[in-house]
């Protein structure tokens, strides 16, 4: 008989009292600070997260325990996850109301409307080990910080361990052509791999670009004035992804939206595909027999000889239409106290991995050893517009998909050359 | 005769009882028929103004701007049609468009009479087949289409099932994953979604065809054939033609069904001028840009409605 999945019930019991206790004296400072002209309420938009109890740590913990400190209540509007929150806070933006401050997961669209929060970020840094600079290329612009980073989510190759031993694979692949060597195995067997390649949001940029920047090829010069994809490298890495798709996948991965690899995982018609842990949350919730032979590997190393992780990111700005912006920073500030942020980053299961280096040895990464793989994630994480800026090109080439739909078109019968054509024009365009 | 009869036939009591409850000047402004009709039709117009009217001027106005999110907008004329007109994007979305409401539309019109002649006959259980054959037309759109996306899942959906368990193929085709298949998908789950209105409709005009029209065709010697051609089509045709032109407004907007299947992947092969629009608005945030696709669609409809208004006059 399935041994259920190991309760955490005491440790998140601790975890919720002690954070409670905390918060309030953490608080304490805040009545004193605001208590002139308070505003009654904050609203803080947030995508709902796949850990469920990152959220209701927030809802039960953290939140009455700001409003019990200093009489402001916490509104916390959660967004629906899988791509509908950066629409949301879109119509947020121009219509300048829904919340005074929120999770802003492509900080490049929305930068020109929030304030800054440099004294804030700063002072977390400081407090907290110092940022990983990778993330400062994001929320810093033009000197001041526009949002502080909360954490990353994570993408790393998530694979069948029982199956990949099947076909004589006993350690995951270290390069992509080992890679597509064990695919090719696995296929043979029934167990495709499930490279997301469709137009949705993460999936299929976490491996791509990973991919890409192993071959040498970055998409835009460190500039971001000059496109730099129309390479030999890129041909080569273009192949390599067609062969990759025809050799060792499902089919309909090159159409899969947001939700379809994680779909196709936990039903069993695949064997690997690049993810966050959500897919291994999920089944050691429903499947625990699933869940115990689930694994995660590192993105494998190009031609190159280097690997590279895609950050996902989530950070928090606070909107310059607020009523009171001040109000929403000094929450800001609140939450990303060390008292109220560790006990909040733990009750998910370290799923949002801060940029901060006070949290490389944290605990947390202890807890299930096949989560602290993810910490790797941010030593060779990039932004997908890296070694250029991230600004709102760089964003409009990712949510048009461009380098993706390179890809999907060369997988789906487009000659090499002309998938690349294709994509450099539209990024010529898009970069003016 | 009563005091009362007589009296009414003197005209004595006939006059009250036929004049008018008035407001003074107010009550007989009021009684002017276009008056009254006006003040009716004000709160559904206000609304259409506030809701569809003011949008779509905002939309206008965006489409001449370059307009991105958080940012103020500068004029730039007709620089974003220019954008757009360079944009192989844009013109896949646009012939995905076309080929996707022209192919939807036919299926439907001609599958919709053909659920109606069969719904025209008498045979058990007939009201129950009605109401079932309306329930596509009822499920919210999101909701089907997520129906759907299992239905035509690869490994386990219903379909590939169905060929495998039947042994017409040992694997389905990849019905989202391969462009042609793709398309021939959301082609199909808007014909599954759109039948019941012309089947309906079409119904509702096949019962409005007199019997004797029928009665004299077979006397003139015309078969089941030749009632349906030189009877049936000629009085259905108003109602079909109607029905197609409503049809080809809504397939040509449609969204809710393409966002939720493929999000106009893989590869753009199924981008609709209505998903690309979302797509550069709320997406890439060229809220410039994605107007002027949306706008670009303002002709088309435009052609439409005059098409419609043409034929409802004639009808």
């Amino acid at each position: 008989m399935a041994k259920p999945a190991p309760s955490k019930a005491t440790r998140r019991d601790f975890l919720k009292y002690a954070a409670a206790g905390a918060a309030g004296v953490a608080a304490g400072p805040w009545v004193s600070r605001n208590a002139q002209a308070k505003p009654v309420s904050i609203t803080f938009a947030r995508e709902s997260a796949y850990v469920k109890n990152f959220d209701d740590h927030f809802q039960k913990v953290m939140a009455p325990a700001y409003e019990k400190a200093t009489g402001i209540k916490i509104e916390y509007q959660i967004q629906a996850a899988g791509g509908s929150a950066p629409v949301q806070l879109v119509s947020m933006v121009e219509n300048k109301s829904g919340a005074d401050l929120a999770w802003v997961q492509q900080e490049w669209l929305y930068r020109d409307a929030l304030v800054d929060v440099s004294d804030i970020a700063e002072a977390v840094g400081k407090e907290q080990g110092g940022w990983y600079d990778e993330i400062k290329r994001l929320s810093i612009d033009k000197g001041k910080w526009k949002s502080v980073p909360m954490g990353n989510i994570g993408q790393l190759m998530v694979y069948r361990k029982d199956w990949f031993d099947e076909v004589g694979v006993k350690k995951f692949p270290e390069t992509w052509d080992e890679f597509l060597e064990a695919g090719i195995k696995l296929k043979a067997k029934g167990h495709p791999f499930g490279m997301s390649m469709g137009h949705g949001f993460a999936d299929n940029y976490s491996w791509l670009y990973p991919l890409l920047w192993s071959y040498g090829v970055t998409v835009m010069d460190k500039d971001g004035k000059k496109v730099a994809l129309d390479t030999n490298e890129t041909a080569k890495a273009v192949d390599f992804v067609r062969k990759l798709y025809k050799e060792a996948c499902i089919e309909d991965c090159v159409g899969w939206l947001d939700p379809a690899n994680n779909k196709a995982f936990l039903t069993s018609q695949i064997s690997c595909t690049n993810n966050a842990y959500s897919i291994m949350v999920s089944a050691k919730r429903d499947l625990p027999e699933m869940g115990k032979v689930i694994e995660h590997g590192l993105n494998p190393k190009g031609p190159n000889g280097q690997r590279y992780h895609a950050l996902v990111q989530v950070t928090h700005g606070v909107f310059a239409y607020s009523k009171d912006p001040q109000a929403a920073k000094d929450f800001l500030r609140w939450i990303m106290d060390p008292k109220q942020f560790r006990p909040w980053i733990a009750s998910g299961d370290m799923y949002f991995a801060p940029y901060l280096h006070g949290f490389d040895k944290a605990p947390e990464w202890d807890i299930e050893p096949r989560v602290k793989p993810f910490q790797k994630v941010l030593e060779t994480g990039k932004l997908t517009s890296w070694p250029a800026p991230a600004n709102r090109q760089h964003g409009e080439v990712v949510n048009r998909w461009i380098v993706i739909d390179m890809f999907t078109k060369a997988c789906t019968g487009t000659p090499t050359k002309a998938a690349i054509a294709e994509a450099v024009g539209q990024l010529k365009t898009i970069y003016g | 005769m009563s005091k009362v009869l007589e009296a009414s036939r003197a005209g004595a009591l006939s006059a009250p009882a036929h004049r008018p409850f008035r407001f003074g000047r107010l009550g007989a402004f009021m009684e002017r028929e276009s008056v009254f009709s006006w003040l009716m039709l004000t709160p559904p117009m206000l609304f259409l103004l506030a809701f569809l009217g003011y949008p779509f001027i905002y939309g206008v106005y965006l489409s001449f701007f370059h307009k991105e999110v958080a940012r103020a907008a500068s004029f730039v004329g007709f620089g974003n049609f220019v954008k757009l007109y360079n944009d192989p994007i844009f013109w896949q979305a646009v012939r995905n468009t076309i080929i996707f409401t022209g192919v939807a539309t036919i299926l439907k019109a001609s599958g919709g009479l053909a659920m109606a002649l069969v719904m025209n006959q008498s045979f058990k259980m007939k009201s129950v087949t009605r109401a079932a054959l309306l329930l596509p037309f009822i499920v919210p759109t999101v909701l089907s289409t997520v129906a759907w996306q299992w239905i035509l899942d690869p490994g386990m959906g219903l379909f590939n099932r169905l060929l495998v368990v039947s042994g017409l193929a040992t694997t389905g085709p990849s019905w989202l994953g391969n462009p042609t298949m793709a398309m021939i998908s959301i082609i199909m789950v808007n014909t599954w979604r759109g039948l019941p209105f012309f089947g309906i409709s079409i119904l509702a005009g096949l019962q409005t065809i007199p019997v004797d029209l029928h009665e004299s065709a077979t006397i003139d010697g015309a078969g089941t054939w030749g009632r349906f051609r030189y009877v049936t089509l000629p009085s259905l045709m108003p109602v079909i033609l109607i029905v197609t032109t409503f049809s080809i407004v809504i397939t040509f907007f449609d969204f809710q069904l393409v966002y939720v299947l493929t999000g106009g992947g893989p590869a753009n092969s199924t981008h609709l001028m209505a998903t690309y629009a979302y797509s550069l608005s709320m997406g890439a945030g060229q809220m410039g840009l994605g107007s002027a696709v949306a706008l670009s669609m303002v002709p088309v409809l435009g052609l439409l409605l005059v098409a419609l208004t043409f034929f409802v006059r004639k009808d």
